[in-house]
């Protein structure tokens, strides 16, 4: 890299501008990743999180809790919002065992869309339950892949047990505006759940 | 011969740094600021071009790196860090003067202003 840059000042450099930040949710699979690709901006990144967790499970010979240490993918790209804010995306492992990480990464997001595969519901639990906990707005997206639904989204809806205030849309993560229409509907259901919350306090 | 024909190497994934990550960040595994948050943009300062000799490995890599402004999690992908060490070596370099950080606001998830802002800024998108 041409080094030379750096003997000029940076003053005529652009202030950085204020991140904000979804997270993208779900299980091994769900098409993630295509999701933040559909729309970002950069060829999607992958970091990878070094992992220690103790595990739920004690250890029954020596009743030591066992302690596992874990490389996750995290994949991620952006979005120019306009002159002073860039969105970014997260995608985030779904996996209950992952969960700390999520702590981690929901900490300022504007909201979160738990991605569901429609034909592995299972997998979407550990998500669903963990952004009901963490009090996150979230946004259920069922991911179309072959433009057909396994099951009604009603019955998607009883069969991972979230209530009418949870939003549940669907949508094909391989097209940009369909991607843009579900980040849009996890946006506006935070900003729903705000006045809610005003409401309630009055 | 390479790692990967290396028989002391068998059963090691050629891809994986042999250092472990505390080495990089002097044996510390939690950033000044543990609250740094991925997203966080990072630019190089003056003070940190004007260090850039001074600096060494990873730390010389993401002054050189910010020249143009980018998020931690960038910084870890392009340098090929974990995230945790990219915290870490972000955060010290703030401290020292030598990266200008600019975090998430606070209580973002409440100020309506912001998300009606990025609403507008993905509607345009076609």
């Amino acid at each position: 890299m041409d080094l030379r840059p750096l003997a000029e000042p940076i003053a005529g450099s652009r202030r950085p501008p204020t991140p904000v930040k979804i997270v993208i949710a779900g299980g091994f699979g769900v098409g993630k990743t295509t999701t933040v690709s559909a729309i970002s901006e950069i060829l999607p990144l992958t970091t990878e999180a070094l992992i220690t967790s103790v595990g739920a499970q004690v250890d029954p010979i020596g009743a030591v809790p066992a302690k596992t240490t874990t490389t996750v993918a995290l994949d991620f790209g952006c979005i120019t919002i306009d002159d002073d804010v860039k969105l970014y995306l997260f995608g985030t492992p779904g996996q209950d065992r992952f969960g700390f990480m999520w702590h981690d990464l929901i900490h300022g997001a504007l909201g979160a869309l738990v991605i569901v595969d429609t034909r592995r519901l299972d997998d979407s639990f550990p998500a669903v339950d963990y952004f009901e906990k963490a009090g996150v707005p979230f946004v259920i997206g069922i991911n179309v892949f072959d433009g057909n639904l396994a099951h009604d989204v009603a019955d998607v809806r009883w069969a991972l047990a979230i209530g009418d205030e949870v939003p549940l849309i669907t949508f094909d993560a391989r097209f940009k505006l369909s991607v843009r229409d579900a980040l849009l509907a996890v946006l506006r259901n935070t900003i729903d759940k705000n006045r809610t919350r005003a409401a309630t306090r009055q | 011969m390479s790692r990967a024909d290396d028989p002391r190497y068998a059963g090691i994934d050629p891809d994986v740094s042999p250092l472990r990550p505390y080495l990089l960040t002097s044996g510390r595994t939690q950033p000044v600021d543990q609250t740094l948050e991925v997203e966080a943009q990072v630019l190089t300062s003056q003070r940190g071009a004007a260090a850039h000799n001074s600096l060494t490995f990873e730390r010389r890599d993401i002054v050189e790196l910010c020249q143009v402004t980018m998020s931690v999690a960038e910084v870890a992908a392009i340098l090929g860090l974990h995230i945790g060490v990219a915290r870490v070596l972000v955060a010290d370099l703030a401290e020292l003067g030598y990266v200008i950080v600019r975090r998430p606001g606070t209580r973002l998830t409440q100020d309506i202003d912001m998300i009606e802002r990025v609403i507008r800024g993905l509607e345009a998108i076609s």
